[in-house]
C-alpha cells in the first residue's frame, strides 16, 4: 500500500510539472489591437477584417500553395451549419480558430485546423424581420477578445470570443419598419462601423460608429441628405419628404486608409428603386461613395456613381485602395467596380475621378464625362411600357467582393454581361412594404457571367473565364500568382496573370462568399464558404 | 420571343430561391392583414395603371401581353367561367404546384400589387368562350400510339419528355396547338436539347439536366441519365428545337390533333393526387 502510495504521489508530481511546463509554453491568449487590424495581412496566418486588409485588397502574401503544386490541393475538413440559407459571410482567422457568422443570425468558433465546432452563437429572432433578399450576414469584426456582428432585426452586438456570449446589444434603428443588419462591421481603432439594409422597403440609410467597449453610439452619418445637410437640394420634386425613404442602404463594410483617417462606404440604391418621379436630382450620397472622417464621421469628400438612380444600381461593392503609378506620379486611389457597370479609379483623399471605363456592355449611360458625371443614353428610364437597359438590376457585378493583385496591377471582379426590361409604376410608401416603384424581367438568353481580369492602369480587360452560371463568387488572390474564384458550386484556382484555369473542386452547393486564406502549424488553408458548407483545403500531404 | 418566355420561368426559379429562407417570416405578415373578398382596387383609374404594368412585368410573358393566354392559361375569361377575386388572389399568392406557375413572395410582391393586377386584368376583354369540341377518348389513344413513349400521363408513360398529368391547368389549348404543330418553340428548362460528341467521335443526343465549367449531365433519348466531363468531349452543342417531332398535318389530322387537345385539355392532376 505505501510504495503504491508513493508511486501515485509521483505520478501526480510528474503530471502536475508537466503541465505547468505546457502552461509556460502555450503562448497567451492573443488580444487583437487596433494596430493588428491597421497590419492587415502583414501577419498573414491570421485574416482579421472582411476584405482581408483596410484596403480590401484581399490578396495574402502566403506561398506555400502555388500555380505549380496547386493541382495537389485537397479537402481537408467540412463544417455544416445545420442551418436553412447560405453563407455570405467572410471568415475570420486568428490562433487557430475560424470565426465565421451564418444565415439566420448564427455564428461559430472553428477549430481551423480539423473544422471541429468550438462555440456556437444563435440570437433569437422576432417575428415579422424584414429583408429583401435572404437572412443572411457577411462576417464578424473583431478588436480585443470580442467580435461584433450585425443583425438581421437591425442591433449591433459584441460577442465574446471565447464564449460566444453577447457582452453588449445596442439597437440601431426599428426593424419594423424595413431595416435589417447584414453587412460585417468594419473595427478602427475603438470604434466599431456599420450600416443598414432596407433600400427595397423606403428606409433613410445611416452609418454608425459605436464605442467597441460599451455600445455606444459615437456618430451618425445619414446616406440621403436631410434638411440643413449639404446636398439636400439634390431631393426635388413631388415628395418634399421623399428624402425620409430615399434608401441608400449599406450592406458590405467599408475600407479604411489610416493615414488619413478616412474610412470609405458604397452606398446603396435610390428609393422607390424603378420610379424617381417624386424624388427628381441627384438624390445625395445613394449610389455613392462617401469618405468620412473615422473619429467624427464628417463627410469629407463624395463621388456618386449614379445620380438619380432608377435602376437599383447600388453602390455597395468593395472600395478597394491602392496606391498606383498613374503617368508617373504615385497616386493614392480607390479602385471601384460598381454594380452600374463602369470601373472607377478615384483620387482617395480628394474624391476626384482620375479614370472611368465600363468593364461589361452599358446602355443606361454612355460614359463618364471628364467632370465625373455620366453621360445618359436616352430611352433608358424604366417605363409602364417596359425600356430595356444594359446590365439588368443585378448588375455588372454586385456584392461579391473582388480581388486585387498589386504585384501583377490587376482586379478581379466577377463580373456579369446582361440586361434587363424596367418597368415602372407608382407606389405610396407604408413603413416596412416593399418600396420599389417597378421590378424588371431579366433577358436571361442575353446573360453570361465570368471571372474578368481588369488592369487597373489603363481600365482595360486583361482575360476572362467564362462561368456555365451566374456566378456570386467573391475573389483571393495569392503572392504566389493564383487567383481563387469559382461559380455552379465549383471552386476554382487560376493563374492570376494568365487567367488559365489549374485546379477545380465541386463543393456542392452555390457560392455565395469568396474565400480566404490562412495558415496553422505551417500550412496553409484556402477556406470557402459554400451554401452552408464551410470546405478547408491544403497541400496533400507526402 | 424566346428570350422573353425564358426569362418569366427563370424569374420563377430565382423568385423560389430567394423566397424560401423568408417565407416562415413572411408569412407571420400575411396573417396580420386581413383580406377583402372583393376587390378594393377594382374600377380605379390608377390601380389599373399600376397593375397594368405590374402585368406586362410579371405576368405577360406567361399569360400574353392581352392575357389571353399563351404558355399559361386566359385569364381574361376567369371570372366569367364563375371564378370569384378570392380564388384568382389565391392562386397568385400561393402558386399552382406541378406548374410554372410559382407562388407570389410577400416580402416582394404585395398583397396591393396582386389586387392591382387584378383590377387591370378585369379591363381586358374576354375572349368568347368556345364550347369544347374534340373527342377526348381519340384524343387519349392518339396520345397512347404518338407522345407516350416520352410524356408520362398519371404515373404511365416516358419520362425524355416532361410529365403531363397537369397539362391541362398549365397550357392553354392555344399553346398546345403551337406546340404540336412546330410553331411555339418554348422548352422547359430540364428539357433544354443537346448533342454531345465524345473525343472517341461519338455523338449522343438528348437534354440537359445541369451543366458547369467542367461536366454536363444529360438524359440520352433512351432516357438514360449520364454524365459527362467536358474534358473528354470535343463538343458540346445546345440547339434551338425542341428533342420532341413537330406533328404536322402530314402526321397528325386536324381532327386527331382536335382530339388529342381535348384530352390535354383535361388533364388536371386529379388522377394523380388520388393515386
Amino acid at each position: 500500500m505505501r510504495a503504491v502510495n508513493v508511486r501515485v504521489l509521483q505520478v501526480a508530481i510528474v503530471a502536475i510539472a508537466a503541465s505547468w511546463t505546457l502552461a509556460a509554453q502555450a503562448p497567451a491568449p492573443t488580444q487583437v489591437t487596433a494596430q493588428d487590424l491597421r497590419d492587415g495581412l502583414k501577419n498573414p496566418t491570421r485574416w482579421l477584417n472582411y476584405g482581408g486588409d483596410y484596403g480590401n485588397q484581399r490578396y495574402s502574401p502566403l506561398t506555400q500553395i502555388t500555380p505549380a503544386n496547386v493541382s495537389r490541393l485537397t479537402a481537408q475538413w467540412q463544417f455544416q451549419t445545420d442551418t436553412l440559407g447560405k453563407f455570405e459571410a467572410t471568415p475570420l482567422v486568428l490562433d487557430g480558430v475560424v470565426y465565421v457568422t451564418g444565415p439566420l443570425d448564427t455564428g461559430w468558433a472553428i477549430d481551423a485546423r480539423t473544422g471541429r465546432q468550438i462555440w456556437r452563437y444563435r440570437r433569437e429572432l422576432p417575428p415579422g424581420l424584414i429583408a429583401c433578399c435572404g437572412l443572411v450576414n457577411r462576417g464578424f469584426g473583431v478588436l480585443g477578445d470580442r467580435l461584433f456582428k450585425t443583425t438581421l432585426d437591425a442591433h449591433i452586438v459584441a460577442i465574446s470570443r471565447k464564449t460566444g456570449a453577447i457582452e453588449w446589444d445596442t439597437p440601431m434603428v426599428n426593424y419594423r419598419h424595413g431595416y435589417s443588419g447584414t453587412t460585417a462591421p468594419l473595427v478602427v481603432k475603438d470604434k466599431v462601423i456599420a450600416g443598414v439594409a432596407g433600400a427595397e422597403y423606403g428606409i433613410r440609410g445611416f452609418i454608425d460608429a459605436y464605442d467597441a467597449n460599451t455600445g455606444k453610439q459615437v456618430w451618425r452619418f445619414y446616406t440621403t441628405a436631410g434638411p440643413g445637410d449639404p446636398g439636400h437640394g439634390t431631393w426635388r420634386g413631388t415628395d418634399q419628404k421623399a428624402w425620409e425613404n430615399g434608401g441608400g442602404s449599406i450592406w458590405v463594410p467599408g475600407a479604411y486608409d489610416p493615414e488619413l483617417n478616412l474610412t470609405y462606404w458604397g452606398t446603396g440604391n435610390a428609393g422607390p428603386d424603378y420610379n424617381g418621379s417624386a424624388r427628381e436630382g441627384d438624390n445625395l450620397y445613394t449610389a455613392s461613395i462617401v469618405a468620412l472622417d473615422a473619429d467624427t464621421g464628417a463627410l469629407k469628400w463624395h463621388y456618386q456613381f449614379t445620380p438619380h438612380d432608377i435602376w437599383d444600381y447600388d453602390s455597395t461593392q468593395m472600395p478597394v485602395l491602392a496606391d498606383l503609378t498613374l503617368g508617373g506620379q504615385l497616386r493614392k486611389v480607390v479602385l471601384f467596380a460598381n454594380r452600374n457597370g463602369f470601373f472607377y479609379v478615384l483620387d482617395r483623399a480628394t474624391g476626384k475621378l482620375i479614370r472611368a471605363k465600363p468593364f461589361i456592355q452599358t446602355t443606361w449611360a454612355k460614359e463618364i464625362r471628364p467632370d465625373g458625371r455620366p453621360m445618359l443614353e436616352p430611352n433608358s428610364v424604366p417605363s409602364e411600357d417596359g425600356t430595356k437597359v444594359c446590365p439588368d438590376q443585378t448588375g455588372g457585378t454586385n456584392w461579391m467582393p473582388p480581388s486585387f493583385s498589386p504585384s501583377l496591377n490587376l482586379l478581379f471582379v466577377t463580373a456579369r454581361e446582361s440586361c434587363g426590361v424596367f418597368f415602372s409604376w407608382k407606389e405610396d410608401y407604408a413603413a416596412g412594404d416593399a418600396y420599389r416603384g417597378g421590378a424588371v424581367q431579366r433577358l436571361v438568353d442575353e446573360q453570361y457571367s465570368m471571372l474578368r481580369a481588369i488592369d487597373v492602369l489603363t481600365g482595360e480587360k486583361r482575360w476572362e473565364f467564362p462561368y456555365a452560371n451566374q456566378s456570386w463568387t467573391g475573389v483571393l488572390s495569392t503572392a504566389s500568382g493564383l487567383v481563387f474564384a469559382g461559380s455552379s458550386g465549383n471552386v476554382i484556382a487560376f493563374e492570376g496573370k494568365s487567367g488559365k484555369q489549374l485546379w477545380h473542386f465541386q463543393t456542392g452547393s452555390t457560392l455565395y462568399a469568396g474565400a480566404i486564406t490562412y495558415m496553422v502549424d505551417d500550412r496553409q488553408y484556402v477556406l470557402m464558404p459554400s451554401g452552408t458548407t464551410l470546405t478547408a483545403f491544403a497541400l496533400a500531404a507526402f | 420571343m424566346r428570350g422573353t418566355l425564358s426569362v418569366v420561368v427563370a424569374a420563377a426559379s430565382i423568385a423560389i430561391s430567394l423566397g424560401c429562407a423568408t417565407s416562415a417570416f413572411a408569412q407571420d405578415r400575411g396573417r396580420a392583414e386581413q383580406r377583402p373578398a372583393k376587390n378594393p382596387y377594382e374600377g380605379k383609374a390608377e390601380a389599373i395603371t399600376n397593375g397594368g404594368a405590374m402585368f406586362r412585368t410579371r405576368c405577360a410573358g406567361c399569360h400574353g401581353p392581352d392575357a389571353h393566354g399563351y404558355l399559361g392559361p386566359d385569364l381574361t375569361g376567369f371570372w366569367a367561367a364563375g371564378g370569384t377575386d378570392d380564388r384568382m388572389f389565391d392562386i397568385v399568392r400561393k402558386g399552382i404546384p406541378g406548374t410554372e406557375m410559382i407562388a407570389a413572395d410577400p416580402m416582394r410582391v404585395l398583397d396591393r400589387d396582386i389586387w392591382q393586377v387584378m383590377a387591370y386584368i378585369r379591363t381586358l376583354n374576354a375572349v368568347p368562350a368556345t364550347a369544347p369540341s374534340g373527342d377526348a377518348a381519340n384524343g387519349a389513344q392518339v396520345f397512347r400510339a404518338n407522345c407516350s413513349s416520352c410524356h408520362m400521363v398519371n404515373a404511365r408513360g416516358g419520362q425524355l419528355g416532361p410529365d403531363l398529368s397537369r397539362i391541362g391547368s398549365a397550357r392553354p389549348r392555344a399553346g398546345l396547338h403551337a406546340k404540336l404543330r412546330g410553331t411555339g418553340n418554348f422548352i422547359r428548362p430540364g428539357y433544354e436539347p443537346v448533342t454531345i460528341v465524345t473525343r472517341a467521335g461519338e455523338r449522343i443526343r438528348g437534354v440537359r439536366k445541369n451543366e458547369d465549367e467542367f461536366s454536363i449531365q444529360i438524359m440520352d433519348m433512351r432516357e438514360r441519365l449520364q454524365g459527362y466531363l467536358k474534358d473528354n468531349l470535343s463538343e458540346v452543342r445546345l440547339e434551338k428545337q425542341s428533342v420532341m417531332p413537330v406533328y404536322g398535318p402530314d402526321r397528325l389530322s386536324d381532327r386527331d390533333l382536335n382530339d388529342l387537345l381535348q384530352y390535354l385539355a383535361g388533364l388536371r392532376g386529379a388522377d394523380a393526387t388520388s393515386r
